[in-house]
């Protein structure tokens, strides 16, 4: 357990000593105020317009941010030489990743704050805002996003062997996840039969954790029946008591695995050498 | 790194945690309770069965006062309790002496009320007719029938209408009272059948199948009703000329639902949130000509505007905002679209066929136009990408994909060759003034900056904790 607090301690330590870090935070709160102002005095609330727009821009920058920070926190132990210094100290596997997820998180939920937190109280300023709900659900999906895409990013880090190698399969896996993903499914479901379209979506869903964040979010902010009459019970069951414990239940399990399959790799390597 | 430092790191990591956590709890709660709380308030109002009549009114035969009753008479009942069924079969006026004293309850599988009569007026009457059934509660089949300020609770249709024609039902309120019964199977608000030439006014609608539903009833004038939580606000199947103005619709399955009619008008109704359906629509047309749409406020629906085979009608002037989609345009034609303002939609518009409507003037938010001219409307024309709604029409499944990025990337793919899209060729480049309004705000949006300097103020202490310090 201290060895966690400690690996954490230390990642947090140079999370906000990394440019990058800066760099990403400036351009989200940039973003959000900029969306804030070509919308201004327009208030937020619900499903509409504006929170659309937002739940986008967050969908095309937090997954990039998170897959990146992540993965290049682990390659750049590998290429500076830490992770075999630390190798000979009794620190355990997991004990690094999960560290390295824990302060990860922190980092980049810290940048989520300032964003949300800047274009918070400049909405109210300007006269516009945010609706309380609205808001608070805009920032669990932020936050939700955040964390989904650094347990693929310890993936990524893990499996790739330099930052290089590491750039390539963020910018590769953002990219499936977020942009091409309507279009690969259209495609690749349009040759099977009917019957088959909508379990194989339901099934290819879950494993694409940006598109099942943001349709959790959708029904949450009253969209759900934007999505048609075939997706009834998913806008009746989450809109219930057991939608959002399943969901983080969902969540959980997602991110465990991703690190679960991280440690396994890294202990193969470890032994292997 | 000392121990101390790392312990100080830890605590103020797990801090900033613990606020995050405590703001999503709250959040949680809030938006728990405000899912559940609109939308049902009224749906909770139980309507009230008076039970609590004084104990020496016994129960009176109103039917033998009826029958003793000549025509032209006027009959002022007293207070209390009558029992149905009734039949009032000529030109009698019936009147309660105080509104809601006199209740007309009726236990039969027979309408409480039935009026074959020619000219009856019927006033301030409360009526119980609370066991599901067939027969509607109050029967009409006579002429000029006048029935105002009633008060029905009613297991079946609210108000039937059949073959009678130039009544007036005004002042009424209709609610359903049985629990437990599926929308589906609920009566109308009031029904009207081969009935032509009735005026509507001031009547208030809950909780029914449709609020209104005309069949084959022509000219009917319809202004100035609240029809709330039913599946349509007002229907119209087979008529013509009919005149819809003024009424307030909210949280229905669709506000005004024009079907297989003929010049009808819809004119400076409002229709909100309509959203919880996946078939919601603000107002609909469908099979619908030589209709005019003009002057709504259709805020926060599933659809604001759905038009589906429909040809020759003129939609003008109405503010569609908030809704998930503003204008819905399918296989129609010949329609005029103009100085509609379109804002804070999710989705502007979809079409899909429809290439020959005269579709000019409109403002759309999404849209940033360009105005060399100086006129005030864009001279590059904005063209509704039928791309998604191809799609989804062939495999709705795909549905999901609703202005997800990777959605909103392939369609600007699919811009290629737009020659035979729906367009609007001159955009305005701001919205009319009346069509501009903002959606209501919230006490919340206090609390919400409230949160905003929370989270601003644990971000900026974890950045100064995290500084170098140069010793």
């Amino acid at each position: 357990m201290n060895e966690i607090g400690y690996v954490a301690a230390r990642e947090i330590k140079i999370g906000f000593r990394n440019p990058w870090a800066y760099s990403f935070m400036a351009l989200f709160a940039l973003f959000m105020l900029s969306l804030l102002l070509i919308n201004a005095q327009s208030y937020v609330k619900g499903y509409s317009g504006i929170s659309g727009t937002m739940l986008n821009l967050a969908l095309y920058l937090l997954p990039l941010m998170a897959l990146m920070l992540g993965a290049f926190s682990l390659t750049g132990e590998k290429e500076e030489g830490n992770w075999e210094l630390l190798s000979t100290y009794p620190l355990g596997t997991w004990a690094f990743l999960s560290g390295k997820y824990i302060g990860l998180s922190v980092v980049l939920l810290v940048i989520v704050a300032l964003g949300f937190g800047l274009s918070g109280v400049a909405g109210w300023l300007l006269g516009g805002g945010f609706d309380f709900s609205t808001y608070g659900q805009l920032l669990v999906f932020c936050i939700c996003l955040s964390l989904f895409f650094l347990g693929a990013s310890m993936l990524v880090g893990t499996i790739a062997k330099n930052r290089w190698q590491a750039l390539t399969l963020a910018v590769g896996i953002w990219f499936f996840a977020v942009i091409a993903w309507p279009s690969l499914l259209i495609a690749a479901l349009g040759m099977l039969p009917y019957s088959v379209i909508k379990p194989a979506i339901t099934v290819l869903t879950f494993l694409n954790p940006a598109e099942l964040t943001r349709l959790f979010t959708v029904v949450k902010l009253g969209g759900g029946s934007t999505l048609g009459p075939e997706y009834y019970n998913w806008m009746r069951w989450i809109g219930s008591p057991w939608g959002t414990p399943v969901f983080a239940g969902a969540m959980m399990a997602w991110i465990g695995v991703a690190l679960l399959i991280a440690y396994a790799v890294w202990e193969r390597g470890r032994r292997v050498g | 790194m000392n121990p101390v430092k790392v312990k100080r790191l830890i605590v103020r990591g797990v801090c900033f945690l613990a606020v995050v956590a405590v703001s999503l709890l709250a959040v949680d709660a809030g938006v728990t309770t405000s899912a559940s709380g609109p939308g049902k308030d009224i749906a909770k109002q139980e309507p009230q069965v008076l039970q609590n009549h004084q104990k020496h009114q016994e129960h009176k035969e109103l039917q033998a006062l009826l029958d003793a009753a000549k025509p032209g008479d006027s009959l002022i009942l007293k207070e209390g309790v009558y029992e149905g069924p009734v039949v009032i079969d000529k030109r009698i006026v019936l009147r309660a002496d105080k509104p809601g004293g006199v209740i007309l309850r009726n236990n039969s599988s027979r309408p409480a009320l039935s009026i074959q009569g020619d000219g009856v007026e019927v006033e301030g009457l409360s009526i119980q007719d609370i066991s599901v059934k067939e027969n509607a509660t109050v029967l009409v089949s006579g002429q000029r029938v006048i029935l105002a300020g009633l008060h029905i609770l009613t297991g079946a249709d609210g108000i039937a209408i059949r073959d009678a024609h130039d009544g007036t039902i005004k002042d009424t309120v209709i609610q359903w009272a049985p629990k437990g019964v599926r929308q589906a199977n609920k009566g109308n608000g009031i029904d009207l059948y081969n009935a032509h030439r009735w005026t509507l006014t001031g009547n208030e609608i809950t909780d029914v199948h449709d609020g209104i539903y005309m069949e084959n009833s022509d000219d009917a004038l319809v202004s100035g009703n609240v029809l709330r939580l039913s599946r349509y606000g007002v229907h119209c199947m087979y008529t013509k000329g009919t005149v819809i103005e003024n009424n307030e619709g909210d949280r229905n399955v669709t506000g005004a639902m024009v079907m297989t009619a003929r010049q009808v008008s819809v004119v400076g109704n409002t229709f909100t949130k309509q959203s919880e359906n996946v078939n919601s629509q603000g107002i609909l047309l469908y099979d619908a000509h030589e209709t005019s749409v003009k002057d709504n406020r259709v805020d926060g629906n599933r659809v604001g505007l759905y038009i589906e085979q429909s040809t020759l009608n003129k939609v003008a002037g109405n503010s569609v905002s908030y809704n998930f989609i503003g204008l819905q345009l399918l296989e129609s034609d010949d329609n005029e679209i103009t100085g509609n303002g379109f804002v804070g939609n999710v989705a502007d518009a979809q079409a899909r066929g429809s290439r020959s409507n005269s579709i000019s003037g409109n403002y759309w938010d999404g849209f940033q136009g360009i105005d060399a001219d100086g006129d005030g409307s864009s001279d590059i024309s904005y063209a509704i990408n039928p791309f998604f709604q191809g799609l989804t029409q062939k495999r709705p499944p795909f549905q999901l994909f609703f202005q997800s990025p990777g959605m909103v990337f392939l369609e600007g793919l699919y811009g290629g060759d737009s020659s035979g899209w729906a367009r609007d060729s001159a955009p305005l480049m701001a919205p009319s003034p009346e069509s501009l309004q903002s959606a209501e705000r919230s006490e919340g949006d206090a609390a919400s900056a409230l949160l905003g300097l929370a989270l601003l103020g644990c971000a900026s202490l974890l950045f100064f904790g995290m500084r170098r310090v140069v010793q």
